[in-house]
């Protein structure tokens, strides 16, 4: 199963619509504290161990904001 | 960022304008990975009226036209004229593509030029400020409409169909997948080639018709009202229980306009060298 490294926002682009957390089949995310450059309130990947890289939230984006880093496996190179 | 957009997104434009869950920026990410798999960067023409979903072409690192209200099916028609071996696509929303540009929807659809409408249908005029649009359901409160719309809704696909579109799909932003899928079709399809997106708009559509302004809720309207039919023969059914029918509804290949017009010219000269009459 794929895990992911890290779940990038990019705090330059992100307007704060949670849609990420609205799609995301697997509770990862969370409202966080944080306010974006827009001073919107950006979501925060809390339970990262629970994210299996459907990049679903990645794809759902409107601001194409956030990128999935998925962790290195064995032979496969990383996507 | 997401890679897509460090390789094909102009970063002086950005942020998008668009307000926070609209859909255009999906369907901005969508094309991208059409076009990122199709390798089409090079080639690829924009064209675009005015409207928010004209804006999505502009953040785009591609040659792109921004003209008048409606008007945007002329000029693609004449960068495809001008250079066959272009891709054009035209980004319009449902007042630009079926309001006051309906007659160039029309005739472009007639002629069969090669070139890809993309018809971005969020049901109302959002960037003027929520008026009701060509596209706007039966009953729905707007601002120009505050006891209810009156107006029977004009099915873009329908009306490409009609006037003789070759190929004509509609999918919505809750599908990004097949919309990809379906913009390489459209792409790579010889002839016209119109793709409604049913998209979601929470600050104009979803806090006057709908009845709220959250980006989740409008997703899931999405969700819940596009039906994805695989015969469209199931059309109707799906129309007569109030939803929105989704999916590829028509493939054929018919003589292409440049194509014919290189004939007609071939064959003029060659009558010409003979001595003909004209």
């Amino acid at each position: 199963m794929k895990k992911a490294e890290k779940i990038e926002i990019d705090r330059r682009y992100c307007k704060g619509c949670m849609l990420c957390q609205y799609v995301c089949k697997f509770d990862v995310f969370e409202p966080g504290q944080e306010r974006s450059a827009l001073d919107y309130l950006m979501p925060h990947p809390a339970k990262l161990e629970n994210c299996r890289v459907c990049r679903l939230c990645e794809s759902h984006c409107p601001d194409m904001a956030l990128y999935v880093v998925a962790k290195k496996q064995g032979k496969e190179k990383e996507s | 960022m997401n890679p897509l957009g460090e390789k094909y997104l102009r970063k002086d434009f950005l942020p998008f304008l668009f307000c926070p869950g609209c859909g255009d920026g999906m369907i901005v990410q969508a094309f991208l990975e059409a076009v990122d798999e199709l390798g089409i960067i090079d080639d690829l023409a924009l064209a675009a009226g005015i409207g928010c979903s004209a804006w999505i072409p502009v953040y785009m690192h591609a040659d792109v036209y921004k003209g008048l209200h409606g008007r945007a099916i002329p000029a693609a028609i004449a960068l495809k004229a001008t250079k066959p071996s272009r891709k054009v696509v035209v980004f319009t929303g449902d007042g630009d593509g079926l309001a006051i540009g309906g007659n160039h929807l029309l005739h472009g659809a007639r002629r069969n030029i090669d070139i890809t409408v993309v018809m971005v249908n969020n049901q109302i005029y959002a960037m003027t400020g929520g008026q009701v649009a060509p596209s706007t359901q039966l009953g729905s409160r707007t601002q120009t409409t505050p006891y209810g719309n009156l107006e029977k809704p004009l099915d873009g696909c329908k009306v490409a169909m009609a006037a003789g579109a070759t190929m004509v799909s509609r999918w919505s932003t809750a599908y990004p997948k097949a919309l990809t899928r379906t913009f390489k079709k459209a792409i790579n399809h010889k002839g016209f080639a119109f793709v409604e997106v049913v998209s979601q708009c929470p600050v104009q559509s979803g806090r006057y018709i709908l009845g709220s302004g959250a980006p989740q809720f409008n997703f899931q309207w999405i969700k819940d009202h596009c039906v994805p039919v695989d015969d469209p023969a199931k059309i109707g059914e799906v129309e007569a229980q109030g939803k929105i029918p989704l999916g590829d509804f028509l493939k054929v290949e018919k003589p292409e306009f440049m194509e014919e017009v290189q004939k007609m010219n071939k064959k003029a000269q060659e009558d010409r060298a003979k001595g003909g009459n004209r």
